[in-house]
């Protein structure tokens, strides 16, 4: 692993309302990692990668992407968001949803063409969404929508994933297909940082791991770190998760 | 056709128009309420701009307007992220506010201003003909069709160069915002542009039947597309029709223009909503009992190949009773066994065919594994499989 760092936070804390929901936060996180964020509900998880993409502005604390502020080095990252967080309803096919993955690099104004098409054909065929290219969006299923958000979050081109429970309400087959694209990713040296629930999954899907509760718990290696000691400090019960290594 | 019947429907098709393209992203926003506070709360800016300029065609009043357009946003926005009420609540709350300013300041100097509430609240259509912009005693056409004519080029020129960002914007905002398209631009950009033609179409329309052409046609679109650009078609067609046919209407009856224009936009939707082709009501009805008759037909199935040995359980009036339905129901369902050459029926015994079969295991295998690609090529003739 090199030692680049993709991502430096620095005494993040991000209020709501003035109450904190992420609390001096430091995190640094390595180029080339598969990272899962862990926490209970209300943990700041989801809060943490909007706050690094600039969706929602922190109350003190900065984040670097490559050494430089996110506005800066957009283009090297894509989101994909909450599977929740849009209608679905919303009158359009799979192909257009993907290609709004490229209005970033197309900036302000300038309409997507020939080749935005091409290179949003080609992240449908890598999610095997392509015989669904002009499907209506509400027609598909969870597992299919959220093969559409991958697609258009592919087709970025980035260096950097950030994914919001991804596998959240997606089959067992979506679930296989997702992370074999994400360890994809991270073979050609993309970080991927996803929120993600499932705890039995941790050890057998990524290598890094960052355990939150509005502070940070803990980050590091999964074989280091993924413990009940962590996993117990993060979930305040006792938690018991048998980890093989 | 006289001159000033043409120029009044050619005001109300525009009017239709700009109305409709802001209309058509306010319904998919889910803030149509929004337009209805809008309305109401540019009226102080109205009546504040008719006092200074003393014309209600003046630009100065058109930015007043808006201005109070985009206050009632911002305001409607501060109260709701104070947490405290809901949104629905807070709109309730502003535009009755604003107003009643609006109001006060009309009926206070009421005296000196020609300007009356009921022309507000319902436009007069009718005389937007008699106002002519007149220049080196050239006549150029009425006032409202400059006004409304440039708010639409404006409109229209805004929507090809924003659709993009107006459509991530509307369908992912937190994309939008990751991606630098600012969402909050756009908000207030589609806020200032829907305030705009409000004011404009204010002298058509009033201010109540403004919300109905912003909104209904866009609803009567949404039901029939699924493609955010033919919705923005259909809702301006849908727009125009109703404003040329309201008017003809208003004409037969000898009444309100804007009232006619309106009670057509209500019928447009009303049939459309009953009759659209997959979202209308009558479909919805349709697919619904075709599902249930296929649940049926795929119950029927299962129990044929479950008693593949056991004749007496395949006799068809043995189905009857012992599936425990209705005879309608059952001969619903033996119909449709036999239509699709999944059963065949030899002395009153009842047989799978090898394609009843296949499509009993490919079924049961897609209820229990929800795998999709199983039942691909299912999806085209059944109901039950499709969303």
């Amino acid at each position: 692993m090199e030692d680049k760092i993709a991502v430096q936070i620095d005494d993040l804390t991000v209020a709501y309302n003035y109450k904190p929901v992420l609390w001096d936060i430091d995190l640094s996180i390595p180029e080339g990692v598969l990272m899962a964020i862990v926490g209970p509900n209300g943990a700041g998880k989801s809060t943490l990668i909007k706050s690094i993409l600039d969706i929602i502005n922190p109350i003190a604390g900065s984040v670097k992407i490559y050494g430089k502020p996110y506005k800066k080095q957009r283009s090297l990252v894509a989101y994909v968001p909450q599977k929740g967080s849009v209608d679905w309803d919303f009158p359009t096919t799979s192909l257009d949803v993907v290609m709004m993955g490229t209005y970033g690099s197309l900036g302000w104004i300038k309409r997507p063409g020939q080749k935005e098409k091409k290179a949003s054909l080609e992240a449908l065929e890598k999610v095997g969404m392509l015989a669904f290219k002009n499907r209506q969006i509400s027609q598909l299923s969870g597992g299919q929508q959220q093969r559409i958000f991958l697609a258009r979050a592919l087709v970025q081109n980035a260096a950097i994933y950030f994914m919001d429970e991804p596998f959240q309400g997606v089959d067992a087959t979506t679930e296989k297909a997702i992370i074999n694209i994400l360890k994809e990713l991270r073979k050609a040296g993309k970080t991927v940082i996803v929120v993600h629930h499932d705890l039995q999954t941790v050890p057998e899907y990524f290598d890094w791991v960052t355990f939150l509760n509005v502070k940070k718990i803990a980050t590091g290696p999964v074989k280091d770190i993924f413990n009940d000691d962590n996993l117990t400090k993060t979930y305040g019960i006792n938690y018991k998760v048998s980890v093989q290594q | 056709m006289s001159n000033a019947q043409i120029e009044i429907q050619l005001i109300a098709s525009l009017v239709a128009i700009a109305c409709a393209i802001p209309g058509t992203f306010l319904v998919l926003r889910k803030m149509a309420l929004i337009t209805d506070a809008i309305s109401h709360s540019i009226l102080p800016g109205i009546v504040i701009g008719f006092f200074i300029t003393h014309d209600l065609s003046s630009p100065l009043l058109i930015i007043l307007a808006a201005a109070s357009g985009v206050i009632t946003v911002v305001l409607v926005e501060f109260i709701q992220k104070t947490g405290l009420v809901k949104e629905d609540t807070a709109i309730g709350l502003v535009f009755p506010a604003l107003f009643s300013i609006g109001i006060i300041l009309i009926s206070q100097n009421a005296n000196d201003v020609h300007l009356d509430i009921d022309a507000v609240l319902l436009g007069e259509l009718a005389f937007a003909p008699f106002d002519r912009l007149i220049f080196n005693e050239l006549d150029l056409g009425p006032k409202s069709l400059w006004i409304i004519g440039t708010i639409l080029l404006i409109t229209v020129g805004l929507l090809f160069a924003f659709f993009k960002e107006l459509k991530v914007s509307t369908f992912d905002a937190g994309l939008a915002s990751a991606l630098g398209l600012s969402p909050v631009v756009m908000h207030y950009g589609l806020m200032t542009v829907s305030s705009i033609t409000t004011v404009g179409a204010f002298d058509a329309v009033g201010a109540i039947l403004v919300i109905a052409l912003m909104i209904a046609p866009a609803a009567t679109a949404y039901l029939l597309t699924n493609d955010l650009k033919k919705m923005l078609v259909l809702a301006v067609l849908f727009g125009v029709g109703s404003a040329i046919t309201g008017y003809w209407v208003a004409h037969g009856l000898d009444s309100s223009i804007s009232g006619s224009m309106t009670t057509v936009l209500g019928l447009l939707f009303l049939t459309v909503y009953l009759f659209a082709p997959s979202k209308g009501l009558f479909s919805v009805l349709y697919r619904q009992k075709q599902q249930r008759i296929e649940v049926s037909l795929l119950t029927f199935l299962l129990h044929l190949g479950n008693h593949e040995e056991d004749e007496t359980e395949r006799h068809v009036k043995h189905l009857n009773e012992h599936i425990n339905w209705q005879k309608v129901k059952s001969k619903s369902v033996l119909d449709l066994a036999l239509k699709n050459n999944m059963i065949l029926i030899d002395n009153d015994i009842v047989s799978l065919t090898e394609k009843g079969q296949h499509f009993t295991t490919e079924a049961i295998d897609y209820i229990v594994t929800n795998k999709n690609s199983e039942i691909e090529n299912m999806k085209d003739r059944f109901f039950l499989f499709r969303g």
